[in-house]
């Protein structure tokens, strides 16, 4: 089992984000989130990447239970995370924001050699072109490239990061629907056996191309199948007002 | 492919200058002293609290402190009226050309040139020893500071909002006052509040060279061995210095809220001001301020000649270079110690607030007395100077450092973590890459003020112009003095003119976010001659 959370509660202010969440991903599984604005999606991906420790329960990852010190990174080292926000450092070009994906594993001289010498550069113009991006774009700062593109570099370093368990946080939120549909199309092909995909989303009519569908609302685990078997009374209760 | 340098690559690389530093230290010490400087820090944790001494401490206090007010608000009030003559939307506003604003501006740039202990030393000669011969020194220099700051906002301001004016009939001063004061206003308060913090160092400086206050009796007890009592003024002045550095950033930090309106801005900032005039007053009975001595007689040696061309010749490039020497290895050692420390010792939670104190203590300590500290263990030379000023420096540096790193956008990092980097790999590659461009150019703004610190380090057998000038100065040969402060003050503007246009590229290179309060650092890393 890639990744397990048993009977997770996170506190908010009002309810808790989450309350005695349990959830099971496996190998190869391309899972979709589902659930309205504020239902715990993100949160359930804050504590699937160990940004958030959650208050009761317990998370497992790769089969052991989440570590802390440097166990711990090497747990998180396996798991890589699209964020809403991308979260990439402007300040870089594209070749050192894809190498970033390896700091957890490269050691200090590495570190401050890709501060200034192009490193692994056939490396990264593979994750470059596997998420369909032009390696000639290496050498171009972060901040010149235009949202598609950055969306593109921020899912190549997951994949420079070799992580097996790909988390992604409302990736197709702002994207027109064209793009949308293909990017969705390179999560779902990038997230297969022998990586897994836990991707929250906004939209029901795109979860088909997924092997499970995961409902949430009010922090709770409301629905969990096969896509095919989501119906549109199911569709309403996860949307419905409180 | 052609290599391209993370911005946080010039952030670390100028710690490389603590190899060399380290290298030669061993043949730098002379021995003896050790036992002193374990004194001095042991006297620490138990400050002499004898009433006496007690009263004395807080006397030297707040006399530095009335002699920071005055100097800070002349400062303001000079620099505030020549930034705004010597901006060129202004002068077009009022006379239709802009040569009288662009002539003040060069005018400005000889005060600006001169370190106020300089200013200090001159005014002493001309004055005696009065209060407002310190007042003075200060004033003079930091006016002409604030005048570039204030000139330099104005222009980089966009002035459509003032132009809609003008088109819509407002006379000038209303237009201005209406379309380009708002925004003005956050940037000064502001930068002032960070001008009376180095009003307060500045003060103490000056007291340690003979000028009255807590520097004089810092100065006092470290030479006769006193620490404890060294550590009662120390303590003191770390505890006015904290609660002023907290007081100002609360107001910036309130000024700067985004609903704060400009009305209620305004009503607070003129209750600030009534309680700051009436502070002058007991301020100046403290100090016996007599303002009617500026006005003569002046005491100037007229039986010797100014200009003698025997006076100019000297060993130029052996003081240029020593000048210059010392100011690379301190500016280099300063700017390069808060990332590295800060890099090396992330992981430990206790021990950012440890070099919070660290930093504040190398803030309050003058430069000199350091030197004077290091001469402890360390033979007279370059080195006890570079590292003296790189310290004090090197706290002042730090805190903007820290300052930006809180205010940097905190996702990138936490994005690294989660993805299982390390925090220190986290920091350098996330934090460090969002701030290294406003620090360097800070930075360069800072080694050009260095520059003109080297003069107060000439005590310690420093060399370079700076030891020439002082001694030039206390023997009364002032056509001794004439060179080596025409080269001085060339050799600042020269720095000056070179660490602007370092900051200008580096800015216009990696473009400052915007939106939500600039921080300081943002705020004093703004290249001061840049153009609109």
């Amino acid at each position: 089992m890639i990744l397990e959370l048993k009977g997770i509660v996170v506190p908010g202010r009002q309810r808790p984000r989450l309350n005695n969440l349990n959830l099971q991903l496996n190998r190869g599984e391309r899972v979709a989130l589902l659930g309205a604005s504020g239902a715990g999606k993100s949160t359930l991906l804050a504590v699937a990447n160990g940004l958030i420790k959650p208050a009761c329960g317990a998370v497992y990852w790769f089969g052991e239970k989440a570590s802390s010190g440097k166990r711990r990174q090497r747990q998180q080292a396996r798991i890589g995370t699209l964020w809403q926000d991308l979260r990439l450092v402007e300040e870089l070009s594209v070749q050192q924001s894809l190498n970033c994906g390896r700091l957890a594993v490269w050691p200090w001289p590495l570190v401050l050699l890709n501060l200034f010498l192009p490193l692994e550069t056939n490396a990264c113009a593979k994750v470059l072109s596997e998420v369909e991006l032009d390696p000639d774009l290496l050498a171009v700062p972060v901040k010149q490239l235009s949202g598609g593109q950055r969306q593109r570099v921020a899912l190549a370093r997951l994949l420079r990061q070799g992580a097996e368990l790909l988390l992604a946080d409302e990736p197709l939120a702002q994207l027109d629907p064209p793009l949308a549909a293909r990017l969705l199309e390179l999560l779902l092909q990038l997230g297969a056996a022998p990586r897994s995909l836990l991707l929250s989303l906004h939209r029901p009519d795109l979860v088909q191309g997924f092997d499970r569908v995961i409902g949430l609302r009010n922090g709770e685990l409301l629905f969990d199948g096969n896509p095919k078997s989501l119906s549109a009374e199911l569709i309403n209760d996860l949307y419905a007002q409180n | 492919m052609q290599a391209k340098f993370a911005p946080v690559f010039g952030l670390l690389l100028p710690a490389l200058v603590f190899l060399p530093l380290l290298a030669f230290l061993p043949f730098e010490i002379h021995g003896g002293g050790w036992g002193l400087i374990a004194n001095f820090f042991g006297a620490a944790l138990r400050p002499s609290l004898t009433p006496s001494l007690l009263a004395s401490a807080c006397s030297g206090i707040a006399i530095t402190l009335a002699v920071a007010l005055w100097s800070w608000l002349l400062s303001l009030v000079i620099g505030i009226g020549a930034g705004l003559l010597s901006a060129p939307t202004v002068s077009e506003a009022f006379w239709g050309c802009r040569w009288p604003a662009d002539l003040l501006r060069r005018l400005l740039a000889l005060p600006r040139s001169l370190h106020e202990l300089l200013w200090g030393l001159i005014l002493l000669q001309g004055l005696g020893l009065q209060p407002v011969v310190a007042v003075v020194a200060i004033a003079i220099p930091y006016g002409a500071l604030v005048a570039r700051v204030v000139s330099d906002q104005l222009e980089s301001l966009p002035q459509a909002p003032f132009q809609a004016l003008r088109v819509a009939g407002a006379p000038s001063p209303a237009a201005l006052l209406t379309g380009l004061g708002p925004s003005l206003l956050p940037g000064v308060l502001s930068y002032g509040g960070y001008r009376l913090e180095c009003a307060l160092r500045s003060a103490t400086l000056l007291g340690v060279f003979g000028l009255g206050g807590v520097g004089a009796d810092l100065r006092l007890s470290l030479q006769s061995l006193q620490f404890h009592e060294a550590w009662t003024s120390l303590w003191a002045l770390a505890l006015v210095m904290f609660l002023l550095e907290q007081g100002i950033a609360l107001l910036r930090r309130r000024w700067w809220q985004p609903g704060a309106v400009v009305g209620q801005r305004g009503r607070e900032l003129l209750l600030l001001f009534v309680v700051l005039l009436l502070l002058l007053f007991p301020a100046a009975q403290l100090l016996d301020l007599q303002w009617q001595v500026l006005l003569g007689p002046w005491h100037w040696p007229m039986d010797q000649q100014i200009f003698q061309w025997q006076a100019w010749w000297l060993p130029w490039p052996q003081l240029v270079g020593s000048t210059l020497l010392l100011t690379v290895i301190a500016a280099l050692a300063a700017f390069a110690a808060a990332p590295l420390l800060l890099l090396l010792f992330s992981p430990w939670a206790l021990m950012q607030p440890l070099l919070r104190g660290l930093g504040l203590i190398a803030r309050l300590l003058p430069p000199p007395l350091t030197a004077l500290l290091l001469l402890f263990v360390l033979k007279p030379g370059l080195l006890p100077a570079a590292l003296a000023l790189a310290f004090h420096n090197a706290g002042i540096l730090g805190r903007l450092f820290l300052e930006g790193l809180e205010a940097q956008d905190p996702r990138p990092e936490q994005a690294l973590l989660a993805a299982g980097v390390s925090s220190r790999k986290a920091l350098l590659m996330a934090r460090f890459n969002g701030l290294a461009a406003g620090y360097l150019a800070y930075g360069a703004y800072r080694a050009d003020v260095i520059l003109r610190e080297t003069v107060v380090v000439g005590l310690v057998g420093a060399g370079g112009l700076g030891v020439v000038l002082l001694e030039a100065l206390s023997s009364f040969a002032w056509a001794d003095v004439l060179p080596v402060l025409v080269v001085y003050a060339l050799l600042t503007l020269f720095g000056e003119e070179l660490a602007t246009r370092y900051r200008s590229f580096l800015l216009h290179k990696h473009p400052q976010k915007e939106g939500g309060a600039p921080t300081r650092l943002q705020l004093l890393a703004k290249p001061m001659l840049e153009r609109a």
